[in-house]
């Protein structure tokens, strides 16, 4: 009876010695780290208690980053969640079934592109000098809006923000689409019978029917932009004077350019900390992983 | 017999996943076939400087057959990330580059890097040969801890064509400069280019205003560590001469990176540039002709208005290096005058090798550029790397908001002193 027993725990062991070595180990050391201070090359550590958290919490940065982070996942939720089951519906609409293949892989196409490509892209077209935006606007006569679209810390996070929602609402769609072929037909049908039109059979029959994947995309999109490095880094590196700024480029700053890592353990704590307040709010409230 | 199977196998692959976290050996012991390995830790993964090091390299092995190198890359902001981890850790490289300034400073108190006031004192037949005022950067409390590779410093680069058309000459001082930038807005092009979307950008502005509006005795105290304060107000009217030149700069100058702004430049499509020495090599596509001038003097400043700002980079080598004197040994090879030519003929960096940048190895305009830089006996050295990155962030961050329109110079300068009496705790 015991060998039998032993087997299958030798068959986890890989996956939980790994992720205990490589998640849970790193976690619990950096919430320690968070109550020292000490330099990269010397390693002599001094225990500062939570004078990083008091100083966080001071820090205008700080206050900067959340608004930033938070920004992002409001406006993620609104155009990719919102916009993209929009999109979705429509792709589906009887109407569009003949372009839907090929409207579906424009939408998805800028999923497939790394991240750092489709930054310098965007960099090219956000130059104030010779972007493709500021030409565009000045061509339609509206040189008035035309401005250094990343290097105005009124219009950086926004320019940042617009980037990552035409990459990732390709994936909301394509996701969404899915759900939406899933839906019986006959619903529909019986709503056309009791004269329903195409915006009451959306709101009606659509939108409860994808109930499910509007919650899973809604946790994904809520998560990712409060981890979210790669479009900031890339296109700003947080600048102008932090006005770009998110939670985990302030922690790369802190951590490895200005040898903080003390406090930049501290910020990690903070981003964990918040991160599983809306993983508990979103497990409690939306009941998900029913299908 | 076949549930043992699954157990070995299952065995195998947890044995295997730990013996893949273990850390590897890779200290600079010798090898097996009895060669000495020295780990060399440089920023330069990109052409043209990789292929010149790999040269450098290639020829020191072949006349050391004994000794191997081993190289270590990685790109600037990367090689930051990078130093952090691998010099503090057990088995860090024997010789590594640093940057002058704060940058190299935090490794000679932190005792990461070599004293190697005896190799330059055995050996004065090649430690006579450097230029001396560049081995400074690399001393603290009269010992030298490092060896200069390059120099570089920083001049406003001009298009003669614009500027003789319109009948200009280069302004020598304050006012001048003002007049000249004016006549060029008001024939129709963009009189300076400026492009600080990374902050270091206009920090190298501050950086030779600072040296014009504040004593020197002041600049040094505050650029050393633990003195900083900063309350000087020749600060402030630094940044005020900064914003003089604001409305001649390009429109946005945050939103361009400085190699953008250099291509422009390049374009033709304005008149003057702040450009580092080691960039004149790329004026070398310049389809219209160009000359240089120095930070202009400011009439009635306190500050040294002959004085020049840049810094050397070089090696430093590791406290704990197993083998400091092949270490040295290697660094000397590299800093012979063959190899100092080639530097600047291949790579455009100016070597510190007295006589290597000579009308042979390189354009007139980087003699000149050379010529100065010796000739000059004060050259301050940038903000961005004279200054504790806590200090620093601020400061830089401030220029661009001053830049931006949200900043005035007085509250730059406070958020500075704020960082700078934080960092003094």
């Amino acid at each position: 009876m015991q060998r039998t027993r032993i087997v299958p725990i030798l068959y986890i062991a890989p996956a939980i010695i790994l992720m205990a070595l490589f998640v849970y180990y790193p976690l619990v050391r950096n919430i320690v780290n968070g109550f020292y201070e000490w330099n990269p090359f010397t390693l002599d550590r001094s225990f500062v208690s939570v004078d990083h958290y008091v100083r966080l919490f001071k820090d205008p940065v700080f206050y900067t980053v959340l608004k930033n982070n938070l920004l992002y996942a409001i406006i993620s939720v609104i155009l990719q969640v919102g916009l993209g089951l929009v999109i979705a519906a429509i792709l589906e609409d009887k109407i569009f079934r003949k372009f839907s293949t090929a409207f579906r892989t424009t939408y998805f196409l800028p999923v497939l592109i790394s991240m750092t490509v489709i930054g310098i892209l965007f960099s090219f077209i956000y130059n104030p000098e010779v972007g493709l935006l500021n030409s565009f606007l000045k061509t339609i006569g509206l040189e008035e809006w035309t401005r250094g679209w990343l290097g105005d810390p009124n219009t950086s996070i926004y320019s940042v923000i617009a980037v990552s929602q035409w990459q990732s609402i390709g994936y909301c769609v394509m996701l969404y689409v899915l759900a939406v072929q899933k839906i019986p037909s006959d619903l529909y049908e019986a709503a056309t019978i009791d004269g329903a039109g195409k915006i009451r059979a959306f709101f009606s029959i659509t939108v409860p029917q994808v109930k499910e994947m509007t919650f899973v995309l809604l946790i994904y999109t809520v998560t990712g932009s409060f981890l979210v490095f790669s479009e900031v880094y890339v296109l700003t590196q947080g600048g102008p004077s932090n006005s770009s700024q998110v939670f985990s480029t302030y922690l790369y700053q802190k951590a490895f350019i200005d040898n903080e890592p003390g406090y930049a353990s501290s910020i990690a704590n903070v981003i964990l900390g918040i991160t599983l307040i809306f993983y508990f709010v979103q497990n409690k409230f939306l009941k998900t992983g029913e299908e | 017999m076949k549930r043992w199977v699954n157990i070995a196998i299952a065995i195998v692959f947890v044995m295997s996943l730990l013996i893949g976290c273990t850390s590897k050996d890779s200290s600079s012991e010798a090898s097996k076939d009895g060669k000495t390995t020295i780990t060399f830790f440089y920023r330069w993964p990109n052409e043209p400087y990789k292929s010149y090091f790999k040269s450098v390299i290639e020829e020191y092995e072949k006349e050391n057959k004994n000794i191997k190198i081993e190289e270590v890359t990685a790109l600037n902001d990367d090689y930051k990330q990078k130093a952090n981890v691998i010099l503090g850790s057990k088995n860090p490289p024997d010789v590594f580059f640093s940057w002058a300034g704060e940058y190299g400073q935090k490794f000679i108190r932190d005792g990461v890097a070599l004293d190697l006031t005896k190799y330059y004192e055995d050996d004065t037949e090649w430690s006579s040969q450097l230029i001396e005022s560049q081995v400074e950067f690399f001393k603290q409390n009269d010992k030298v801890y490092g060896v200069p590779l390059f120099t570089d410093s920083k001049v406003f680069v001009y298009n003669k064509e614009v500027f003789d058309k319109l009948g200009l000459k280069a302004p020598t001082t304050w006012s001048e400069f003002i007049t000249v930038l004016d006549t060029i807005k008001k024939s129709g092009t963009t009189p300076l280019l400026l492009g600080n979307k990374a902050p270091w950008a206009a920090a190298h502005y501050v950086t030779a205003l600072n040296q014009r509006m504040v004593p020197k005795a002041v600049l040094d105290k505050d650029h050393s560590y633990n003195q900083a304060a900063f309350t000087d107000p020749g600060y402030v009217q630094a940044l005020e001469k900064l914003n003089e030149l604001r409305p001649y700069m390009n429109e946005n100058p945050n939103a361009s990176a400085h190699d953008e702004t250099r291509n422009l430049f390049l374009g033709g499509k304005a008149a003057v540039i702040f450009m580092e020495t080691l960039e004149l090599t790329f004026l070398k596509d310049a389809s219209f002709k160009w000359d240089s001038f120095k930070v202009p003097t400011i009439e009635g400043a306190k500050g040294d208005q002959e004085g020049l700002i840049g810094a050397p980079e070089g090696f430093m080598v590791h406290s704990k290096s197993k083998h400091p004197d092949e270490a040295v040994k290697f660094l000397k090879f590299m800093m012979n005058k063959a190899n100092g030519e080639r530097l600047i003929k291949e790579t455009g960096l100016a070597s510190v090798v007295k006589g290597a940048v000579n009308s042979n190895s390189a354009t007139e305009a980087e003699v000149k550029a050379m010529d100065m830089i010796i000739d000059s006996g004060n050259m301050a050295i940038w903000t961005d790397s004279a200054l504790d990155t806590r200090i620093f962030k601020p400061y830089g961050d401030g220029v661009q908001a001053l830049l931006g329109g949200t900043m005035t110079p007085e509250e730059v300068m406070k958020a500075v002193q704020d960082a700078a009496k934080q960092v003094k705790k």
